[in-house]
């Protein structure tokens, strides 16, 4: 009994779903602190899709022209994969960096302007895709860019090959789960997840940029810069957006970008909510919405084991129809939302402009 | 230093120049858009859903064009119905009356979606000449249907593959299985993996899908459903469906596994493309277009035109042949009695599910 529990535990299957559930999270994830980081200071950050879409493009575009360029052709004949990866986090930098330009449309509306922020993010939200499609067509005379040659798979992902072994070679659970067949930018997005969330609780600029959005009368009287600490708020928010924006592109979409992010933007912008704007519940709503999406689409592939070590394909055997599949993260996020939107607290002073005058 | 500059520019002009000539003419190299000088462009053609540059359909029948515009020295120029995978009869209809408002003589058509907005054009326009590839007759002088032995090529790539030791073999097809091409490539498909299990006394499996290709479009969905087959075994997957290539590849290469393409050859794209089902669609587009030009639209207008093994339309490309168990002869040798008739194909276009209840022996069938 225990033993079959240990085979399911650790069977191909359960590899599977875990690298393709982190896959899923990990963009929301990021994208959620996005909108966290803008929020706790006091701005509500709609354009979350807007920017994750332009993050999105300035990464794929970034890698086509390196590649058009060849700054990386001998790192690549090579198999340099160290290399390679080199040039990723380069690539996540950049989005990163045009993503916190872009989101500065947001915070000069919001912050200066004190125009209405839901209504500031929408726009970015229409602009975002609109501009995006314009500059693909121009450039590659289409509606979707791509790279300039190669898969993201060949060219960024983590494979066993790389680190001699064979294709048939058997590695071990944790090997196979958290190493074969994942990028990179996966962990280095958890890692800046992790940093990020500590500096929000445990540092005197987390606090300052927090109590922003609770009550910036009071901050302001303590002599804290109030609309220094909302600029930051949003430009760290439109940072970590783009850098996830450019994520999503890489590790679910091939490295293309077609003005479009399937919605993620404004997934994490639920994830958010029902992550009641606290990094770790948001973490955990991220990857139940991963969790969901992967089986959504892959439940025909998912087994468990019986006793006899034969592989029982029981979502397959159901015969559920499939759209009810392609439902659930949905469906899940709804009912998670029903159930969880009575004890959520947003910030108290989120949405509105701050007014020196005003007490 | 300014003199110097301008000689060099010019030497580098001269030697382009030269370049141009020396070089035999990839259809891919010619531009995309040109400008006529009067703004009429004689050679238009209206996409089908999907990218212009889906490395695939739209590719291969715009090089057509592309290639016989130049060849010719004509002025071409296509047209995008608006909205991309949404597109209406309306949209493609604005498409078209586009194109013939350009000055268009020809207007090539990709794509049996675009029959409702074609007869429409066709009826208003009477003096543009039409090729709707992918088409059939609609009762019309001024449209020549192209059509193609889809089934014969996907034949091919299915018994190549299984004769070349594949055994897991999956199939991803685009248009959510109602797509008449898609359905007889994957019905050919599943016929040539049957015969050449049946021949090698072996039971082969093939998953078969028209999920997540609905719009012919790559998602994330596809890319985690094609995963999910490669992890469990699958070790070659049909991409039979425009863009749907780009996710499967993605799938494949992380698993440095294997793909087949589809309509042109793939294998410039991918080093996972093993081998790719083809359809002559350059070759046959500028067929029709040089039908206008020299006068002989009656042989091809209002006429179903289906073209196959014997008009050299489908196949296999040998110039960049990777299968190591299964030569080029023994290709050549199947494709000549496809040709001579001794190896049949039936063309049934089995929608969905359909293939599962076909009787193909050999061969195990999970439909998902």
């Amino acid at each position: 009994m225990m033993e079959t529990l240990f085979e399911n535990l650790t069977s191909g299957s359960m590899v599977f779903l875990i690298r393709q559930t982190l896959i899923y999270a990990v963009p929301l994830m990021i994208v959620a602190l996005a909108g966290v980081y803008a929020e706790r200071s006091g701005v509500i950050n709609l354009a979350l899709e807007g920017i994750m879409i332009f993050g999105a493009f300035i990464g794929v575009l970034f890698v086509r022209l390196v590649q058009q360029w060849g700054w990386f052709d001998a790192v690549k004949a090579a198999d340099n994969w160290v290399g390679l990866q080199g040039f990723m986090l380069l690539t996540m930098a950049v989005s990163a960096l045009l993503g916190a330009i872009f989101s500065l449309l947001l915070a000069f509306a919001a912050i200066n302007l004190r125009a209405d922020q839901t209504v500031g993010g929408t726009a970015l939200n229409l602009l975002a895709p609109a501009l995006v499609l314009f500059l693909i067509r121009l450039i590659a005379n289409q509606n979707t860019l791509q790279m300039a040659t190669g898969d993201s798979a060949s060219w960024f992902m983590l494979k066993k090959s790389m680190f001699g072994y064979g294709r048939t070679d058997e590695v071990g659970f944790l090997f196979d789960t958290f190493v074969n067949k994942v990028y990179l930018a996966t962990y280095v997005c958890i890692l800046v997840f992790i940093i990020m969330s500590v500096i929000l609780y445990c540092t005197r600029f987390g606090l300052r940029l927090r109590s922003c959005g609770e009550n910036p009368q009071a901050a302001d009287s303590l002599g804290i810069n109030v609309f220094k600490m909302r600029y930051a708020g949003v430009t760290i928010s439109g940072a970590l957006a783009g850098m996830g924006g450019f994520v999503y592109a890489l590790t679910t979409t091939n490295c293309t970008s077609n003005g479009d992010v399937a919605g993620f933007g404004f997934l994490a912008l639920a994830v958010m909510i029902f992550g009641n704007w606290k990094p770790l519940s948001v973490a955990g709503a991220a990857l139940l919405f991963g969790l969901f999406k992967c089986i959504a689409a892959s439940y025909g592939s998912l087994y468990v084991l019986n006793g006899a070590g034969e592989q029982i394909y029981f979502l397959k055997d159901l015969g559920i129809n499939t759209n009810f599949y392609r439902l659930l993260p949905y469906l899940i996020t709804l009912i998670v939302l029903a159930f969880t939107s009575k004890s959520s607290r947003a910030p108290k002073a989120e949405g509105i402009p701050y007014d020196k005058g005003s007490r | 230093m300014k003199k110097f500059l301008s000689m060099l520019l010019a030497l580098t002009l001269v030697l382009f120049a030269f370049t141009a000539i020396a070089e035999s003419v990839n259809p891919d190299d010619i531009p995309d858009e040109i400008v006529a000088e009067d703004g009429k462009y004689e050679l238009a053609f209206v996409t089908d859903v999907g990218q212009l540059k889906d490395k695939s359909f739209n590719q291969g029948t715009w090089n057509g064009v592309k290639s016989y515009a130049a060849a010719n020295g004509l002025t071409y120029k296509y047209y995008q119905p608006a909205n991309g995978d949404q597109a209406t009869d309306d949209d493609r209809y604005d498409a078209m009356k586009a194109a013939c408002e350009g000055g268009a003589k020809v207007v090539v058509c990709a794509g049996f979606l675009q029959e409702a907005a074609l007869r429409k054009a066709a009826e208003t326009y009477p003096d543009t000449k039409f090729v709707f590839i992918d088409g059939y007759p609609i009762d019309l002088e001024n449209v020549a249907p192209i059509a193609f032995k889809e089934e014969q090529s996907g034949y091919l790539a299915g018994y190549a593959i299984v004769k070349d030791g594949f055994t897991k073999i999956g199939f991803m097809g685009g248009g959510g299985g109602t797509n008449p091409a898609c359905c007889r490539y994957g019905y050919g498909f599943a016929q040539g993996v049957s015969a050449a299990a049946k021949e090698m006394g072996i039971t082969v499996e093939l998953k078969y899908s028209w999920q997540y290709g609905a719009s012919f479009s790559a998602s994330p969905e596809l890319q985690t459903m094609a995963q999910g087959w490669y992890e469990n075994g699958t070790e070659i997957i049909f991409a039979c469906g425009g863009s749907m290539f780009s996710s499967i590849v993605s799938a494949a290469s992380a698993n440095d596994l294997f793909v087949v393409g589809v309509d042109v050859d793939q294998s410039y794209e991918s080093e996972t493309v093993v081998t790719s089902a083809l359809k002559g669609l350059v070759n046959a587009t500028s067929w029709a277009i040089g039908k206008f030009y020299a006068g002989e639209w009656d042989e091809v207008g209002n006429i179903a035109t289906s073209l196959g093994a014997n008009d050299d339309a489908v196949g296999l490309p040998t110039d960049t042949w990777s299968l190591e168990s299964y030569t080029i002869e023994e290709y050549e040798a199947l494709l000549a009695s496809i040709k001579d008739g001794t190896v049949v194909i039936d063309d049934t276009v089995l929608e969905a599910d359909a293939i599962v209840n076909a009787g193909l022996e050999n061969v195990e069938i999970i439909y998902e």
